[in-house]
């Protein structure tokens, strides 16, 4: 075999990894292992990140989703654990209930996706002359400042930047807020 | 006219301030008597006017030529034209009450308040206010009781104690006071249909006169029988107003000029025409209303037709002067008080039938003046023998004034128009005289009873000596042909007339007036002097009334005095003013005698009865046929005479015994104390029936009308429950089914928001899907189209 | 292919409307992780470039920006859950319906 396509398989690999954690995410039972399955699923998006040439944000990914988000929700499974095996289970009627609606969406979604063509196939030639991808941090970072170096006619990106920053402040002040306010005496407070 | 509107004035006044004045109202007899004596004096100046006038003077001449002529054409000329000149009148319409219809193929309803006076309405009305003044006078003292709380020992309540109530002394002159106006209403009116209106009203006034105790049992249904006996006379009256008005189209006396100077014939002047000779004719309209009902023989129908109207309005007659057989109610309009007895029936309302008779003389037919004539006789008659066995003071005087009154109906119809109203004049003086007497009497004494009375004569003298004149003048005594007392003169004429009817008619039983006439005479002077003697002289049968007895207050016995001038000088041939001439120029015209050939005065033959003759009423007066006066004059004075030998044998000098002969014709004496029996039967006859039919009507009503109301009314009530059910179940129910909708419309999707997160994330799921399913087929249509 | 992913991510949408509490959480990160693939998939040059309709960089810059949005959203939401197990000793959903009609 001439050149095994490392590009397709790795990708095969990866897409594969990650649904079969997030279906893992689904069916399990324990809330630990929700979350340990989580983040194998994450990562493995990770994985896939690299693969589509957004090397930045692939791993921007694994440090903030993985390492920090996960880290937070692990933390919160462990601080609300109410017993050893305290179970949660959902019932019958409504696994059935949302397996219809799942996957009534599923099918929608599969279909728009099929069918359009642009999205079938990766572009062949594309694929044949792979080049040295540069590194992508730094036209983002320049992207977000304003500045946009490889495509001339499309807009920075400096105002969606300064929002965020705000934004992330508010939620920072926000959840120390509510944090505290568990400290205080009356219980329907902050609800 | 303001005379007659005073009194009216009067009764306005006391009606809506009686209570106020003075205590007890005693300021009420001041304003009616000022009122009626004001009317008096205004008559009086009326009366001075009419006698200076132009017209009156020939009256006066012919009443001398007469006398003096002799035999020969000329008084046959005389006569003639005396007979053919209209009395002096004046008459017109003041007011118009309503007129319905115009005169296109009808005469048109017309009612009009108007006048018709003469010298008759003249003389009436001084007679009317003088007499009611001077009781206004009396009644201020006889009514004096009223003043203060009265206790009427006539009537018991339940509880055995006699009634006391409060005075109703305004009142009394209130009811005078309205008398007073309709009856001079009355006089004046100058058309049949107020003449009825005033006759009724007068009706109503003696309804309230007599029945003024109300509280006694016996004087409120004396006051009915007046007024329904009055009705029943009434009724006939109708009948003849509508007769009148039916074929003659008019109700006026006299000719009426209207705005356009057309002269419109009144009663009097269709029945008499002027082209006749003012004879008695059949009315062209009458003739001509008989032609139009399709009758035979239209003259001889429409004179049925004119003697169906005059009997219709002498029943009127009948009922108001209390003839018979309509003369039941009189003695017991007696439950009234004694003024109203003096001035309401013995003066003035009795009188207005006979003066109706009098005015309406010219429509009479022969016939129907044998018919007023025979009323009369027998009222007299069976009035005077009533008379003789009363005890009640106040009761032999009104069976007198019924008498009287036959005497004066008795004149009328045997043709003496003078005579009769002479009478009239005459009568009112001296019985309101006797009357106002036995109410002195009677005040003194408490008691009716003449049994109770005697010996008053010491007592009382100045009652004795007027009840004294009065006696005299009603028997008409006086020297004859000389001069006498006013009852002489009248009677006499009247007397006069009926024997010349008696001759002049071959018909001998038409003579029976004269006898009758003649011996009423004499039992007239009987009972007269019998009340006297039982009353005033002799010794008193009871002691104690007679102790208390007392003469009556000045206020009460001077008018006495002048009415008693008055009975001795009415008569008498006053030159200047005299009753004569004054009812001799009210004449009407046509009524005296018309030359026939042959010489002989008598007229007026009847039509359908041919062989009554009424004859000329002057002709007694004339040289030739002085013997009929004087014959006449003759046995008035023997007969009166008699009955008063006859009296004072038996009350006066006590010779014979009255009871004696009250044994020996015990039958009759009973039929004559009864009355005749005629309450008794008027009482099987139709009071009986009529409480029968009464009866039944209120059974009717009660059981079958009351059961169908009732059962109206219980279906009422179920339907309005089946209403009630409705209402709450369907209507109720619906509003309430719409809230309960409502309710669990909103009840359910509110299960919606279940609280569940999970749930709300299925449904964002189930969203975006549909719509994202919606969007991809819309894009792919329009894609594709 | 790459699109394949996402629609499973998506598809893990159901796992996040059954769960309880944390398990929502993580239903979330799924889903906005699906997107973010999805978003670096159209950025990718591998995808029909020059076709004109692969965004570039674009979907990168916006994959980067999703994933800042999401952390943030994950802490304040867990900030939420942890205020509610303190006040109802629990971290069941089903529980917390005092929104209830």
């Amino acid at each position: 075999m001439d050149a095994i396509n490392w590009h397709s398989v790795l990708f095969l690999l990866f897409a594969l990894l990650t649904c079969v954690f997030a279906l893992g995410v689904v069916f399990a039972g324990n809330i630990v292992r929700m979350a340990f399955y989580l983040v194998m699923s994450l990562s493995a998006t990770a994985g896939l990140f690299f693969l589509a040439g957004a090397d930045f944000v692939g791993a921007m990914q694994i440090m903030i989703y993985v390492g920090g988000t996960l880290v937070l929700l692990i933390f919160g499974v462990m601080l609300t654990a109410q017993g050893p095996w305290v179970s949660m289970k959902t019932r019958g009627g409504e696994w059935i209930l949302a397996a219809i609606v799942g996957g009534s969406m599923l099918a929608v979604l599969l279909q728009t996706a099929f069918s359009v063509e642009a999205w079938r196939a990766p572009d062949k030639q594309a694929v044949a002359e792979i080049k040295q991808l540069e590194p992508t941090a730094t036209p983002l970072g320049l992207g977000l400042l304003g500045v946009r170096v490889d495509n001339e006619k499309a807009p920075g990106y400096l105002l969606p930047f300064e929002i965020v920053s705000v934004h992330l402040l508010v939620v920072l002040v926000g959840a120390a807020y509510l944090a505290r306010a568990k400290r205080r005496a009356k219980p329907a407070d902050g609800e | 006219m303001a005379a007659w509107l005073l009194p009216l004035a009067s009764f306005a006044l006391i009606v809506f301030f009686g209570k106020h004045m003075g205590k007890a109202g005693v300021k009420a007899g001041y304003v009616a008597t000022g009122a009626i004596g004001g009317a008096f004096v205004l008559s009086m100046i009326s009366l001075v006017a009419w006698l200076n006038s132009a017209d009156y003077s020939h009256v006066e001449n012919h009443g001398h030529a007469a006398v003096t002529q002799q035999a020969g054409p000329s008084p046959i000329s005389e006569a003639a034209e005396h007979n053919a000149e209209l009395p002096k009148v004046i008459s017109g319409d003041w007011y118009t009450l309503v007129q319905i219809g115009d005169g296109e193929s009808f005469a048109p309803l017309k009612l009009t308040i108007g006048y018709y006076i003469d010298s008759l309405t003249i003389a009436m009305f001084c007679m009317v206010t003088l007499i009611a003044t001077l009781i206004h006078f009396y009644a201020q003292g006889y009514m004096h009781d009223e003043l203060h709380d009265f206790t009427d020992h006539e009537v018991t309540l339940a509880d055995g104690t006699h009634l006391k109530r409060p005075g109703r002394y305004h009142r009394f002159f209130q009811y005078l006071s309205l008398f007073c106006f309709s009856m001079l209403g009355l006089v004046i009116s100058g058309n049949l249909a107020m003449t009825f209106m005033f006759w009724e009203l007068v009706g109503i006034c003696s309804y309230f006169l007599i029945g003024f105790y109300i509280e006694r049992h016996s004087a409120s249904t004396a006051a009915n029988k007046a007024f329904i006996v009055n009705r029943v006379g009434d009724f006939g009256m109708i009948i003849g107003l509508m007769a009148l008005w039916g074929s003659l189209g008019t109700f006026s006396f006299g000719d009426t000029k209207d705005d356009h100077g057309h002269t419109s014939p009144g009663v009097f002047s269709q029945v008499r025409t002027e082209e006749n000779n003012h004879r008695l004719e059949t009315p062209t309209a009458m003739v001509a209303w008989a032609k139009s009902m399709g009758a035979e023989d239209p003259e001889e129908c429409g004179y049925y037709l004119l003697i169906v109207a005059g009997l219709g309005i002498f029943c009127g007659c009948v009922g108001k002067s209390a003839q018979f057989p309509l003369h039941t109610w009189l003695p017991d309009a007696m439950e009234g008080p004694t003024p109203v007895s003096a001035l309401v029936h013995s003066a003035t309302m009795v009188a207005a039938g006979v003066f109706l008779v009098g005015r309406f003389y010219s429509v009479f037919t022969p016939e129907v003046l044998l018919t007023i004539a025979a009323a009369g006789t027998i009222t007299l008659f069976m009035g005077a023998t009533i008379a003789i066995t009363a005890t009640d003071i106040k009761r032999v005087l009104t069976y007198s004034t019924v008498s009287q009154l036959g005497y004066m109906m008795l004149a009328l119809g045997v043709g003496g128009w003078f005579a009769g109203l002479f009478h009239l004049f005459t009568h009112a003086f001296f019985k309101s005289l006797l009357f106002m007497c036995s109410g002195s009497v009677i005040h003194a004494v408490h008691t009716n009873e003449m049994t109770e009375m005697g010996g008053l004569r010491k007592k009382m003298p100045y009652t004795a000596c007027t009840m004294l004149i009065g006696c005299l003048a009603i028997i008409g005594a006086g020297i004859p042909f000389v001069i006498g007392f006013s009852g002489f003169h009248s009677k006499d004429a009247i007397i006069a007339q009926a024997l010349n009817f008696g001759l002049a008619n071959t018909n001998p039983l038409l003579s029976i007036f004269f006898y009758v006439a003649a011996g009423g005479a004499a039992i007239t002077a009987f009972y007269m002097f019998r009340l006297w003697y039982m009353t005033f002289a002799g010794e008193p049968r009871n002691k104690e009334r007679y102790d208390h007895a007392h003469e009556s207050p000045k206020v009460m016995y001077v008018p006495l005095m002048i009415l008693s001038v008055f009975a001795i000088t009415v008569a008498w041939d006053v030159p200047g003013v005299s009753l004569n001439k004054l009812l001799e120029a009210a004449r009407p015209a046509g009524i005296l005698g018309e030359v026939e050939p042959g010489g002989e005065f008598a007229l007026q033959r009847g039509q359908v009865a041919a062989t009554i003759v009424v004859p000329d009423e002057h002709y007694p007066h004339h040289q030739h046929s002085h013997a009929i006066h004087n014959e006449a004059n003759i046995v008035a004075f023997s007969t009166a005479l008699a009955g008063f030998l006859l009296a004072t044998i038996f009350y006066g000098w006590r010779k014979a015994d009255p009871a004696e002969v009250k044994e020996q014709f015990a039958p009759i004496y009973r039929f004559l104390v009864n009355k005749w029996w005629f309450d008794e039967l008027y009482d099987v006859v139709f009071v009986k029936p009529a409480h029968l039919i009464s009866n039944l009507a209120s059974w009717f009503d009660k059981n079958v009308l009351d059961w169908i109301i009732n059962h109206l009314a219980k279906w009422t009530v179920v339907v309005a429950k089946i209403d009630d059910l409705i209402d709450r179940l369907v209507i109720d129910g619906l509003v309430n089914l719409l809230a309960r909708c409502t309710y669990s419309i909103g009840d359910s999707l509110r299960s919606v928001q279940t609280g569940q997160l999970r749930q709300y994330v299925v449904f964002i799921v189930i969203g975006t899907v549909t719509l994202f399913v919606l969007a991809t087929i819309l894009l792919k249509y329009s894609m594709a189209g | 292919m790459a699109v394949g992913a996402i629609l499973f991510v998506c598809g893990a949408v159901c796992m996040a409307t059954k769960r309880n509490a944390l398990g929502v959480l993580m239903g979330i990160e799924l889903v906005l992780n699906g997107a973010n693939i999805n978003f670096i998939a159209f950025g990718s040059e591998y995808l029909q470039r020059g076709s004109g309709t692969s965004i570039g960089l674009d979907g990168q810059l916006i994959a980067l920006f999703v994933i800042v949005l999401a952390a943030a959203e994950a802490a304040v939401a867990l900030a939420i859950a942890l205020n509610f197990y303190n006040n109802h000793q629990t971290i069941d959903v089903d529980q917390a319906d005092d929104l209830h009609g």
